[in-house]
């Protein structure tokens, strides 16, 4: 039985609507179920996060991103080593990503204190000696697949280097495309609504355009994983997987908070195509995050490199396509922490619960949250219900049309 | 240290539904894995494994540690013995208002 105030009484009370309904006094009993919005967490996920290619930070000078509620600084010191600090200098607050790279440390734009990656300040130009208390934020880095990760944790634990995402083999060689990468701005959304998809099978009918016609879970330690098989609606052309003629398989695992990798394998009327999309975000505050995607596509033997390059472009253009969907819902919708599901839908309580290790202190992580969960969807009602849909839709559309003579 | 916390106590009970109620227990026939199994429908399963199950099951051991691709598949012993499960009766098959 959900409780919640009618108009009347509301008025009787001295309640306004804008309070209304978490400090209203008087309740009224009834069945209309209320959202919960809940409260989002201040703290940020532990765990490895992707600033994006190693390429891009790779020039000798300082680079700048948004992350953790602050900025980061990124530098490549003269080893080759990339190094990432707080974008913020202890001293007197600079602004380190408009400074020097200065041997192998960044000097801060303000008093040139230099600071080394390992989070001391090396070098103070002006003084006789360096604080021995001057260390800053330092954040780990691994390099994997040519990205760039770093350790997030606000318990400050050493990097968990057990946990980085696999090694792709044969991606970074001839055999595939160079990684294509994108990066997009979300505002208004916690970067749970992102790892929700996982769980959420129905929104590739009505977002992305598919039939979703197989659809499983399984979470399982620091991973989650979603397997899909899909065809496209014919009775929409735009976005990732609403193509008709081709069939994907689909395979996702969100290795850690943060980082997933997608194991594409897109059958376009018996032509067979491998492609593999990162899909991974850094959050920025508490409902803003940085979403940035990468695809490289297996290149197919006996076709030249201009067509291989084309076949690459599309499919980076139509998941692109894809995420640009996703944004729109989430920059509308409102925050749920008591969503009500049908038994067509996929588990996304238990996709949260796995997701709250990460935002769990270490010592605090429950046993459900990393115990092997399976789940399979029965999506049987849903596609004959999808399939009548689309067949009346495109009846509609074919009686729209003018008839030619 | 709570994270995204609900604001309702209604909010607890429905996570309790959707995560826990009506889970059976699934003794597999072939090792001494225990799990906890739902069948809202023929085609509809949810699985929950214990790390005592997950340690006691020789095919999911069998595999690379946690993160490896080859994780990411059923063991068909477990699947078959829920199979065996739902024809004996003791898996109700039928979801109940969602859950």
């Amino acid at each position: 039985m959900w409780l919640f105030c009618d108009g009347n009484q509301a008025r009787l009370s001295g309640c306004s609507l804008s309070d209304y309904p978490q400090n209203c006094n008087v309740f009224y009993m009834s069945d209309t179920r209320m959202l919960d919005q809940g409260t989002t967490p201040i703290r940020f996920a532990r765990g490895w996060h992707c600033l994006g290619l190693a390429s891009t930070y790779s020039d000798g000078k300082p680079h700048s991103i948004e992350g953790f509620g602050t900025k980061l600084v990124i530098w490549q010191d003269s080893k080759g080593e990339l190094n990432v600090l707080d974008g913020f200098c202890r001293h007197m607050g600079g602004d380190l990503t408009q400074g020097e790279v200065k041997g192998d440390n960044i000097a801060c734009p303000f008093h040139d204190w230099r600071w080394g990656g390992d989070g001391k300040c090396k070098e103070i130009p002006y003084a006789r000696r360096v604080p021995l208390r001057a260390r800053t934020q330092r954040y780990e880095t691994a390099i994997v697949n040519g990205q760039l990760l770093i350790w997030n944790d606000p318990e400050g634990s050493a990097a968990d280097h057990s946990i980085l995402p696999p090694e792709l083999p044969e991606v970074m060689t001839d055999k595939y495309t160079d990684w294509s990468w994108h990066t997009k701005q979300i505002n208004g959304s916690h970067c749970r609504e992102l790892i929700d998809n996982v769980a959420d099978m129905a929104h590739f009918y009505y977002v992305h355009f598919a039939f979703p016609t197989s659809f499983r879970n399984i979470f399982e330690g620091h991973t989650a994983t979603q397997f899909m098989e899909s065809t496209g609606r014919p009775d929409k052309t735009e976005g990732g997987y609403s193509d008709a003629n081709s069939t994907l398989k689909s395979e996702a695992t969100y290795y850690g908070p943060s980082y997933m990798i997608n194991w594409l394998t897109v059958d376009y009327k018996g032509f067979i195509t491998e492609v593999i999309l990162i899909n991974c975000h850094i959050p920025t505050g508490p409902d803003t995050f940085t979403l940035q995607y990468g695809i490289a596509v297996q290149k197919p033997e006996g076709l030249d490199e201009k067509t291989v390059n084309y076949i690459a472009e599309r499919y980076t253009e139509s998941f692109g396509d894809g995420f640009l969907q996703d944004v729109h819902i989430w920059e509308n919708k409102v925050a749920v922490q008591n969503p009500l599901l049908c038994e067509e839908d996929g588990p996304v309580y238990q996709l949260r619960r796995w997701y709250e290790q990460f935002y769990t202190d270490v010592a605090d992580i429950k046993p459900e949250m990393t115990d092997r969960f399976e789940f399979e969807v029965d999506t049987t009602k849903a596609n004959e219900y999808w399939h009548a849909e689309v067949a009346d839709n495109l009846a509609k559309r074919a009686a729209e049309e003018p008839v030619s003579h | 240290m709570a994270s995204f916390v609900p604001k309702s106590a209604e909010t607890l009970e429905e996570e309790r539904l959707y995560t826990t109620a009506r889970m059976v227990e699934v003794q597999c026939l072939d090792c001494l894995a225990k799990v906890t199994a739902k069948k809202n429908s023929d085609h509809h399963t949810s699985i929950q494994w214990s790390a005592e199950a997950r340690a006691a099951c020789p095919e999911l051991c069998r595999r690379t540690p946690t993160g490896g691709r080859d994780t990411h598949q059923a063991c068909p012993r477990m699947t078959a013995s829920i199979d065996a499960a739902v024809r004996s009766g003791e898996i109700p098959v039928g979801a109940e208002d969602g859950y």
